[in-house]
C-alpha cells in the first residue's frame, strides 16, 4: 500500500479501499459537524421520526406469549415436581452424607486432588452457614442441567443428521448466545410467572447452546475414516451414530457438558434477580443491597467454590481417562453415613454454622477501615479516570472539559486548534505513505471532540459501513447498516451509543492491558505461571460475583461497572495473545534466528504478524464478553441498553426488554462479524 | 486368473462428479460432447465441477488382486469409495457379483456390507473407544450376533493377522503396524468375498510396510478374495498385483499386468512411473517369448515362462542364438532371442 502511494501521491484513483472509505467517513463526519447548527437532525435523530417499534414488539410478543401461556404454565407445573424432589433430596440429606458423596465422586474422577477439592470446598460452604441456600441453588442446577443436556444434545444431533438444518441451527445458537441473559428473563417471567421455574428454564435455555455446539463440533470432527469404517461394517445409521460416532466424540461432548454446567450455574445465580427463591444468588443480591459487603463476599465465595468444584470435576471427566479405586469410593460414602448415624442426635443444623461470620464481620470492618484510610487515593483514582478518560470519551471534550474539573473551559478555538493539529499529523502521515492511518487519526480526534454518545448518526452508519466493507465486503457492510438502522428508528439509539461507549472503553482497556499481559506471559514463563491460574479463576467465576469486590471499593457507578467488565473481559485477550505469540512454528523461529534476528526483532517481525489472526480472535471474544458483562453491570449502575433491559425486567415490559436485548445482540453481532472478517483476512494473507 | 461368467466387480462408464447439480451437469456434458469422456470432463471443469472419476471401465475377476495406482489427487480413493458405495457415483454402473449396487436401496447396501464387503483404510479408521477385540467384532455386533460368538470369531481373525495377546488393548496403545493389523482383521471378520484396501500400508514405515505386504500376500494365498487395492507406490503395485489400473486426473490411462505396465507403457505418464523400477525384476520371460516357434540354437540354458528377465538374462550372458522356453510342466512352448531380452530392459531409452 505504502509503496504504491509514494509513487503516485496525487492520484486519488490509486488509493486503497481502506483509504477511500476512511476518507468518505471523515467527510461525512465533518459535514455533520459543520451542518449541525443548520440541520440539527443530522446529529440527533428527531424524536418524531422514531417508530414505536418497542411497543409493536411488546404487543406482538404479548399476544404470542398469551397464546402459549397455558402450555407454558402446564410445563411450569410439571417442572415443579422434579424441582421439589431435587430440593427435598438435597435439602433433607444430612450434610455429612452430601460431603461424603461429593468427596467420593471427586476421588473416583480425579483421585486425591479432586477428593480434597470436594471435601475442603464443601467444608467451607458448611462453615459459611450458607448450606441450605447452596443446596437450593444446586437443586436448580441439578434439574436444569439435564434439561439443557437433552435439549442441546438433541439440537446438536439434529443439526448433524440434517445438513439443511445446520446453518439455521448455527444462526439460532449465535443469537441465543449474543442476546443478553436478562433479556429473555422478561418474556419467561410473563410465561411462567414468578418463581424458581423461570430461573430453571432460563438457565436451561442459556446452557443448551454450548452443549449443542460441542456435540456438533465433536461429531463433525470424528475422523472420516472412522465414519466410513462404521458404514462398511454394515451398521445402520442409528448404530453408526450411537455405537461409533458419539462415543468417538466423547471428549468434545464432555467439554460441552462442562460448559453446560458452568453456564447453568451462572444463569441460575443471575436469575436470582427475579427473586422468589431462597438461593445463594439471592443471598448475594440481598446482602449487596444492604451494603453488607462482608456477607456478600462470603456468599460470593461460596458461589466461586461451587463453580470451581463443578468445573474442575467435570473438566477432569472430559480429559482424564483414568478412574480411581472404587473401594475408596464406597469407604468415603460409608464414612459419611456412619458419621451421620453416630452423631444423629447431636448433628448440628447446617444453617447454624457461623464459623465464617467473624470473618465476614472482619472483612466488613476491615473494608471500612481500608476505604477510610485510602479514601482520598481511591477517590482520586476513580474521579481522575472518570473526569479525564471516561467522561470525555462519552460526551466529548467540548462538554467534558469544565473549569470545575479540568481547571479551564473548552472554547471553540481549542476545537479548531485540536483539529488543526490533527490535520497536520494526518498530512505528515499521508506524506510518509500512511494515508489511511492519518485519516484514522483525524477521525479519532473528531470522535474525541464530539464524544461517542453524541456522534452524529450518519457518521456512525457510514463508519460502520466502511469498516464492514473493509472487513467482509459489501454483504457485511449492508447487513451492518440495516441492523443499525433498525436500532436508529426504534428509538434505542442513544442508549445503544451509551452501551457502545462503555463497552468500547472497556474493550480498549482490555486490549491494551490484556495484550501487554499476554505479551509478558509469552516472553516470560514465570509470568505465565502466575497469570495462568488467575485467568483460570476469572473464567470460572460466575459473572455476578465480579460485581461484589468492585462495589465494595468503588461503590455504585459507571467506574465500578467499567472495572467489572474489564476484569471479566480481559481474560480472552491475555490467553489468545499469549497463545498466538507462543505458537509460532519452530521452523519459522529457526529461520529467523539463523538469519541473525534479535529477540525483539523476532517478536516484532515474525511472531506478532503470525499471531495477528489469533489475537484478533481474542479481541473478538473480549468484545462478546464485554457485552455479556455490560448487562450484568447494569445492576450496579450503568446507563444504556443494559439498564433498559434491567428496567424492563422490573416492569415486566416485554417489548422494551426484547428490543433492548435485540439491540444489544445486534451490536455484539456486528462487532463479532467485523473482527472475524479482519481475522479471516489476516489468516488468508498468511495462507493459514 | 480363471475367467468366471460374472466378474466379482464390474464398472461401466462410471463417473463421480463433485459440485452442485452434478448429476444433471454430467448428463448435459455427455450429451453435448457426444459421449466423448475427455470432452465431457473438460465441459464439467469449465462449469466449475470436479470430475474426480471419469468414465471408469474395468472388471475384477473372482480371486483377482486388482491394484489401482495413481498419484494423490488422481481419483483413486474416490473410485474405491464409489465401488464400496461410500460415494454413490454420479453416472454409469457398478455391479458386484452381477448385482447393480448403484441402484440398490440403503437396506440392501447394509446387507451387502454385512455379508460380502470388507474395507481397510489408510489411517486405519479404528474406533478409539473399543478394544482390539471389540473393534474386530464390531461388524458382527451390528448384525446382532451374540457376544460369545462374535468374540470367538474375532479371536480367529486376530490370530490370523498375528495379534494374539493384544486382544484387550485399545488402539492408542498399539503401534502403526499393529493398528493396521486390527484394521485388516476387522475387515475380514465377516469373511467377505470382496475386499477393499485403500492405501493400507502407506502410513507405515518402509520395513513394517514390507513385512505387512508379505503377510498380506500370504493371507490372500489362503483366502483368495477378490481385491481392489489402492496405492500410490509403483513398487507395491508391481509386487502385489495380478492386474494394475493406472489413474491420472480422474481417468484410467492403462490397465494391464505388471509386465505389460513395465514393458509396454501406453504413454509418458505411465513410463515415468516405471522408470525407476528395475524392469528385469518385474517382467517375465513369457512377455518377450515368441510363442509357438521351435527353431532354436544348440544351447539350452533352461528358461521357463515365469522366470524374471533378470534371471533369464543371467543365464544367456554369452548366447547369441534363440533358446527354448519351457512352461512349468517342462514342455517347450516357444523361443527367446537373447537380444530381445536385452532390448526389453532398455525399452525406455529407445
Amino acid at each position: 500500500m505504502s509503496a504504491d502511494e509514494q509513487l503516485t501521491p496525487h492520484a486519488l484513483t490509486h488509493l486503497t479501499r481502506g483509504t477511500q472509505v476512511a476518507l468518505i467517513t471523515l467527510l461525512v463526519g465533518a459535514l455533520c459537524l459543520v451542518l449541525e447548527p443548520l440541520v440539527p437532525w443530522l446529529v440527533i435523530w428527531p424524536a418524531e421520526w422514531v417508530l414505536p417499534a418497542t411497543d409493536w414488539v411488546g404487543a406482538g410478543l404479548k399476544w404470542f406469549l398469551e397464546g402459549i401461556k397455558p402450555v407454558a404454565r402446564l410445563f411450569s407445573e410439571l417442572m415443579r415436581y422434579p424441582m421439589n424432589w431435587a430440593n427435598a433430596a438435597l435439602g433433607a440429606t444430612p450434610w455429612p452424607i452430601v460431603i461424603g458423596l461429593v468427596t467420593a465422586l471427586g476421588w473416583y474422577i480425579g483421585g486425591l486432588p479432586m477428593a480434597a477439592l470436594g471435601f475442603l470446598g464443601l467444608s467451607f460452604v458448611l462453615s459459611s452457614g450458607y448450606w441450605p441456600q447452596s443446596m437450593n441453588t444446586l437443586a436448580l442446577v441439578a434439574v436444569s442441567v439435564p434439561l439443557a443436556l437433552i435439549l442441546g444434545g438433541a439440537i446438536g444431533i439434529l443439526a448433524n443428521e440434517v445438513p439443511r438444518v445446520k446453518s439455521v441451527v448455527q444462526a439460532v445458537l449465535d443469537v441465543m448466545q449474543t442476546v443478553p441473559t436478562f433479556a429473555y428473563l422478561t418474556p419467561l417471567l410473563l410465561l411462567f410467572g414468578f418463581g424458581p421455574v423461570v430461573g430453571l428454564i432460563a438457565s436451561a435455555i442459556y446452557a443448551a447452546p454450548p452443549m449443542a455446539r460441542n456435540v456438533m463440533l465433536g461429531l463433525e470432527r470424528v475422523e472420516p475414516e472412522i465414519k466410513e469404517a462404521a458404514i462398511m461394517s454394515g451398521g445402520t445409521r442409528f448404530q453408526q451414530l450411537f455405537q461409533v460416532e458419539i462415543p468417538s466424540a466423547t471428549t468434545q461432548i464432555m467439554i460441552g457438558v462442562n460448559q453446560c454446567l458452568m453456564a447453568a450455574l451462572s444463569m441460575v445465580i443471575i436469575a436470582a434477580v427475579i427473586g422468589g427463591f431462597n438461593d445463594i444468588g439471592w443471598e448475594v443480591l440481598l446482602t449487596m443491597r444492604k451494603a453488607q459487603f462482608g456477607e456478600a463476599l462470603l456468599a460470593g465465595m461460596v458461589i466461586v467454590v461451587f463453580a470451581v468444584i463443578i468445573d474442575r470435576m467435570s473438566g477432569a471427566l472430559a480429559t482424564e481417562r483414568k478412574r480411581h479405586d472404587r473401594r475408596v469410593v464406597w469407604a468415603l460414602v460409608a464414612f459419611g453415613v456412619v458419621f451421620t448415624a453416630l452423631f444423629w442426635s447431636s448433628l448440628p443444623n447446617a444453617s447454624e454454622f457461623t464459623l465464617m461470620d467473624p470473618v465476614a464481620g472482619a472483612v466488613d470492618s476491615g473494608l471500612t477501615a481500608f476505604t477510610q484510610a485510602n479514601g482520598p487515593w481511591l477517590d482520586a483514582l476513580k474521579n481522575n479516570s472518570m473526569f479525564y478518560v471516561l467522561l470525555p470519551l462519552r460526551i466529548g471534550l467540548d462538554q467534558a472539559v469544565l473549569p470545575f474539573t479540568w481547571g479551564f473551559a473548552w472554547t471553540p478555538a481549542m476545537s479548531y486548534g485540536l483539529f488543526a493539529a490533527g490535520a497536520v499529523i494526518a498530512a505528515l502521515m499521508a506524506w510518509r505513505g500512511h494515508a489511511t492511518g492519518g485519516l484514522m487519526v483525524l477521525i479519532g480526534i473528531g470522535m474525541l471532540e464530539t464524544g461517542i454518545a453524541n456522534l452524529p448518526w450518519p457518521f456512525v452508519l457510514s463508519g460502520t459501513a466502511a469498516l464492514g466493507w473493509v472487513a467482509g465486503g459489501r454483504k457485511l457492510a449492508l447487513m451492518s447498516v440495516i441492523l443499525l438502522s433498525t436500532i436508529l428508528v426504534s428509538g434505542l439509539w442513544e442508549r445503544a451509543l451509551l452501551s457502545l461507549y462503555l463497552s468500547g472503553a472497556a474493550v480498549f482497556a482490555c486490549a491494551v492491558v490484556g495484550g501487554a499481559i499476554g505479551l509478558l506471559s509469552a516472553v516470560s514463563e514465570t509470568a505465565w505461571k502466575i497469570v495462568r491460574p488467575i485467568c483460570d479463576m476469572l473464567q470460572t467465576i460466575p459473572l455476578f460475583v465480579f460485581l461484589i469486590p468492585v462495589l465494595m471499593v468503588f461503590q455504585i457507578g459507571e467506574f465500578s461497572a467499567f472495572l467489572a467488565i474489564c476484569a471479566y473481559a480481559v481474560v480472552p485477550m491475555i490467553r489468545y495473545t499469549r497463545h498466538g505469540l507462543v505458537n509460532t512454528p519452530d521452523e519459522m523461529m529457526e529461520a529467523a534466528i539463523s538469519s541473525g534476528a534479535t529477540e525483539w526483532q523476532i517478536l516484532r517481525d515474525i511472531r506478532a504478524p503470525y499471531a495477528a489472526p489469533t489475537i484478533l480472535l481474542g479481541l473478538n471474544q473480549t468484545i462478546l464478553y464485554a457485552f455479556a458483562m455490560l448487562v450484568i453491570a447494569a445492576l450496579i449502575g450503568t446507563t444504556g441498553l443494559g439498564q433498559s433491559i434491567y428496567l424492563a425486567l422490573g416492569q415486566a415490559d416485554v417489548g422494551l426488554g426484547i428490543s433492548a436485548g435485540a439491540a444489544m445482540a445486534i451490536l455484539a453481532l456486528i462487532a463479532d462479524r467485523m473482527v472475524q472478517g479482519f481475522a479471516e483476512e489476516r489468516r488468508q494473507a498468511l495462507g493459514l | 486368473m480363471t475367467e468366471a461368467n460374472t466378474p466379482a466387480i464390474a464398472c461401466r462408464k462410471l463417473w463421480q462428479v463433485f459440485g452442485d447439480g452434478a448429476e444433471k451437469a454430467l448428463t448435459d456434458a455427455l450429451a453435448r460432447s457426444g459421449n466423448d469422456a475427455d470432452k465431457a470432463a473438460d465441459l464439467l471443469r469449465d462449469a466449475g465441477m470436479i470430475p474426480a472419476v471419469q468414465d471408469a471401465n474395468f472388471e475384477v475377476h473372482d480371486g483377482e488382486l486388482f491394484v489401482i495406482m495413481g498419484l494423490s489427487g488422481s481419483g483413486k480413493s474416490t473410485l474405491i469409495r464409489c465401488i464400496s458405495q461410500l460415494l454413490s457415483g454420479t453416472g454409469g454402473e457398478i455391479r458386484i457379483d452381477g448385482e447393480d449396487v448403484r441402484g440398490a436401496s440403503k437396506k440392501r447396501l447394509t446387507a451387502l456390507r454385512r455379508q460380502k464387503l470388507g474395507m481397510v483404510f489408510q489411517h486405519f479408521g479404528l474406533f478409539p473407544h473399543m478394544t482390539v477385540t471389540e473393534n474386530v467384532a464390531y461388524p458382527l455386533r451390528v448384525q446382532g450376533i451374540s457376544r460369545a460368538e462374535r468374540t470367538e470369531r474375532a479371536r480367529e481373525v486376530i490370530s490370523l493377522v498375528g495379534l494374539e495377546g493384544r486382544e484387550d488393548s485399545f488402539p492408542r496403545q498399539l503401534s502403526g503396524g499393529q493398528r493396521q493389523r486390527v484394521g485388516i482383521a476387522r475387515s475380514l471378520a465377516v469373511n467377505p468375498d470382496i475386499w477393499f484396501l485403500d492405501e493400507p500400508f502407506s502410513a507405515l514405515d518402509p520395513l513394517i510396510r514390507r513385512q505387512l505386504q508379505d503377510e498380506f500376500l500370504n493371507i490372500q494365498a489362503t483366502l483368495k478374495k477378490s481385491i481392489v487395492f489402492i496405492t500410490h507406490d509403483i513398487a507395491e503395485a508391481l509386487k502385489l498385483a495380478d492386474r494394475i489400473a493406472i489413474m491420472r486426473d480422474g481417468k484410467i490411462v492403462q490397465i494391464g499386468t505388471p509386465t505389460e505396465i513395465v514393458l509396454h507403457p501406453v504413454d509418458d505418464y505411465v513410463r515415468e512411473f516405471s522408470k525407476d523400477v528395475a524392469k528385469g525384476q518385474h517382467a517375465i520371460v513369457s512377455s518377450v517369448m515368441r510363442e509357438g516357434e521351435t527353431q532354436f540354437g544348440p544351447d539350452d540354458p533352461g528358461l521357463q515362462t515365469g522366470m524374471t528377465l533378470d534371471a533369464a538374462l543371467a543365464k544367456c550372458m554369452n548366447l547369441y542364438e534363440p533358446v527354448p522356453v519351457r512352461d512349468s510342466s517342462g514342455e517347450v512352448v516357444g523361443i527367446v532371442h537373447p537380444s530381445d531380452l536385452a532390448a526389453a530392459l532398455q525399452v525406455d531409452e529407445a
